[in-house]
């Protein structure tokens, strides 16, 4: 094995393992504030990656796909809103006792319904929107340019993400309801509000990992099931509720699966990131950078 | 009491007279088991199911089957899945009453329904599943007109031998149908291509980067590659293998017709081009009558050459119309009866099933050729076949870059 084959394997599991990481940041994002599992989240990477399709195609053309990627975004973080309004937040309102089967069961029910409504509206075939770049060569490893692209975009976001969180007074507020959502309200915010923007936020990011990756892994109905497949495993690894958990351990993830895909087997690529996840649950149960819940 | 018995005799009379004429003229339901949503390759699926609604139009137009049967067709997706084409199969069989089904093509699929099909005695047939084990079970309800796996692996071996390529790499998924393209492949190349080197790689069908994969492969140095993805995968391989350098650098030979479907271009754009493949259909073909008939009218309709799924859905409802008649009967151990007697009118050639050697059991192969596109947008009616040599009408070309 030369250094130059075993470097190009490492990168290109750098590479995909950030790009996940932006989808397992929209998860944890969401869990954070609102205590919830979205397990729709590879449909609003569907629906984010089927509205930048359409915008390219119908109206924008090719080289304006960076003005597709933020109404592609958009898009997914007004219907985020909406589909906080009227069917996530009656769980914090509507006196249901049983939160967490609300948010499973309405979650999964959307997970079906827009799956099967992309085939209605999409049909069942894939598309590709025109590539955004020409391939290239990142250090020793020779890259799509979408790839690049999108691996550039992903850690604009996440700087972005990171930006508002810590330095803006809504980033101040929604850390202060991941941490106590009771306490916060103490000081006059509307954590209800606070929920509609983090669910429009965390499937924003989502669509924008679907936007970003569409020319490369494409549109189809079901194209978000790997990734938000990848996005619960790199959540587990990297320790839920942790924004620099969800880098590291997406790029762990991405390195592991591409180096036992050459070295093992390709037939078994998800298995090498389970193993690391069952290592992981039994010696830190809260993952990498993950802290244990207190209560008095 | 005659009073009585009298009016329970018209009643009697009244009923049959009013159930008679529905019961002769009930139908027979033909079952189309076929992927119409991912992660089944649903393109596939829907050209199928053309065929098969042109092919009992058909022969309802004809006047039907069995003294003026209509045949009625119920259509349900398997989505590539063992699972959802078991639960289909059942219902077809059980529920719906179908007396055949057809538009099998995925081979995992396929080879969980044949057993249902021996439990219910329902025959099944492989429109375009073509694993060795779906034939070679010996099975009585199991019917194929397809290729087989072996045929084509023997056939890329000669194509590789005769362009006198000496490392081929392998790349398929790991279904029935991709684990054995690479058992035959690894025998096809023992046994006709003895100095060549042939490197494998069997990848999770649900994964979707295969970077690490391509880059093994091209580090590999190879003199092609094959292609042995089925639906989106063959797609994430060409787009993949087109960005690390691989494609079209290296030939590539894609081990099945969709490249032949109008999503291809839209797909790839210009990366589709210098793929090779393989086909079962080409328009400078020859049909019989019945294809001819039915080529003209899908092109009527859909304003697009018909492709090979769509041909062979529609000769397999036809030939089950043909065989219930010959049968007069639409009991399903007839109709297998019937079914190995006599030979039918296929699209392409006479069609006729014996229970032959290893896969070669109530199996019923078409032609198969490489093609290749030399240009982007290329359509296929100008594509050149270029292998075998006896049906070649143009010469294989490595990529201009």
């Amino acid at each position: 094995m030369d250094a130059l084959l075993f470097s190009q394997y490492v990168l290109s599991g750098v590479v995909i393992g950030v790009i996940y990481s932006l989808m397992a940041l929209g998860i944890t994002f969401i869990y954070s504030i609102m205590k919830m599992i979205n397990w729709g989240m590879g449909e609003f990477y569907m629906i984010g990656s089927y509205v930048q399709y359409a915008l390219i195609v119908n109206l924008l053309g090719p080289r304006l796909w960076y003005v597709a990627l933020p109404l592609a975004m958009g898009a997914v973080f007004l219907l985020g809103l909406v589909i906080q309004r009227f069917l996530l937040r009656p769980m914090f309102v509507g006196g249901v006792e049983r939160r967490d089967e609300y948010a499973t069961i309405i979650t999964i029910a959307l997970m079906v319904f827009f799956r099967n409504l992309a085939i209605v509206l999409g049909g069942p075939n894939q598309y590709a929107p025109p590539d955004y770049a020409r391939p290239m060569t990142l250090v020793t490893l020779p890259i799509s340019g979408n790839r690049f692209v999108a691996l550039i975009g992903t850690l604009v976001l996440l700087a972005l993400f990171y930006l508002v969180i810590k330095k803006t007074w809504v980033g101040r507020a929604l850390r202060g309801a991941a941490q106590n959502r009771v306490a916060i309200q103490t000081a006059g915010i509307d954590v209800l509000r606070l929920d509609m923007l983090a669910f429009g936020v965390g499937v924003a990011l989502a669509a924008a990992a679907g936007a970003l990756l569409a020319p490369d892994f494409l549109v189809y109905p079901e194209n978000g099931a790997i990734s938000t497949f990848k996005g619960f495993e790199i959540i587990v690894i990297g320790g839920l509720g942790s924004v620099l958990g969800s880098i590291v351990g997406g790029v762990l993830l991405g390195v592991i699966e591409a180096l036992g895909s050459v070295f093992l087997s390709a037939a078994y690529k998800d298995l090498y990131g389970f193993v690391l996840l069952i290592g992981l649950l039994v010696f830190r149960p809260t993952g990498l950078f993950g802290e244990r819940e207190r209560s008095v | 009491m005659i009073g009585r018995v009298r009016t329970a005799l018209l009643a009697a009379l009244l009923v049959v007279g009013l159930t008679a004429p529905a019961l002769a003229q009930k139908s027979v339901k033909i079952g189309v088991l076929t992927p119409l949503s991912p992660p089944g390759d649903a393109a596939a699926g829907q050209f199928i199911v053309r065929g098969a609604k042109m092919g009992a139009e058909d022969v309802n137009a004809r006047g039907g089957v069995l003294g003026g049967r209509k045949i009625e067709l119920v259509i349900e997706d398997d989505a590539g899945t063992p699972e959802k084409g078991a639960a289909g199969f059942r219902k077809l069989a059980s529920q719906d009453q179908a007396v055949a089904v057809v538009g099998q093509f995925h081979s995992s699929v396929m080879t969980a329904v044949q057993a249902l099909a021996e439990q219910f005695k329902v025959p099944v047939f492989s429109t375009q599943a073509s694993a060795r084990q779906i034939t070679e079970r010996h099975l009585n309800y199991t019917f194929r007109t397809h290729v087989i796996d072996p045929d084509r692996c023997q056939m890329w071996t000669r194509w590789i031998k005769e362009r006198g390529f000496k490392r081929a790499a392998l790349i398929t998924e790991n279904t029935d149908y991709g684990v054995g393209l690479v058992d035959e492949t690894k025998k096809a190349f023992a046994s006709m291509h003895p100095g060549a080197e042939l490197k494998t790689i069997i990848f999770d069908r649900a994964v979707v980067d295969l970077t690490p994969q391509l880059l093994e492969i091209k580090n590999w140095k190879p003199d092609v590659f094959l292609n042995g993805g089925i639906g989106t995968p063959m797609y994430l391989i060409i787009k993949q293998a087109y960005d690390v350098g691989l494609h079209p650098v290296v030939p590539m030979l894609i081990s099945y017709d969709a490249p032949v479907r109008p999503e291809y271009w839209k797909t790839l754009g210009e990366k589709g081009t210098w793929a090779s493949f393989i086909v079962y259909y080409h328009s400078t073909m020859k049909l019989t009558a019945r294809g001819e008939a039915f080529r003209k009218r899908y092109v009527a309709e859909f304003k697009e050459d018909p492709i090979y799924g769509a041909f062979n859905a529609y000769a397999q409802v036809v030939l089950l119309a043909d065989a219930l008649n010959a049968a007069k009967s639409d009991n399903t151990d007839e109709l297998v009866k019937s079914l190995l007697a006599n030979k039918f009118e296929g699209w392409n050639g006479t069609i006729s099933f014996s229970r032959g050697e290893g896969p070669y059991w109530q199996q019923w192969t078409p032609p198969m050729l490489v093609t290749q596109y030399t240009k982007p947008e290329m359509s296929f009616a100008d594509v050149k076949i270029v292998y075998p040599p006896e049906l070649k009408t143009g010469d294989w070309m490595p990529a201009k870059r």
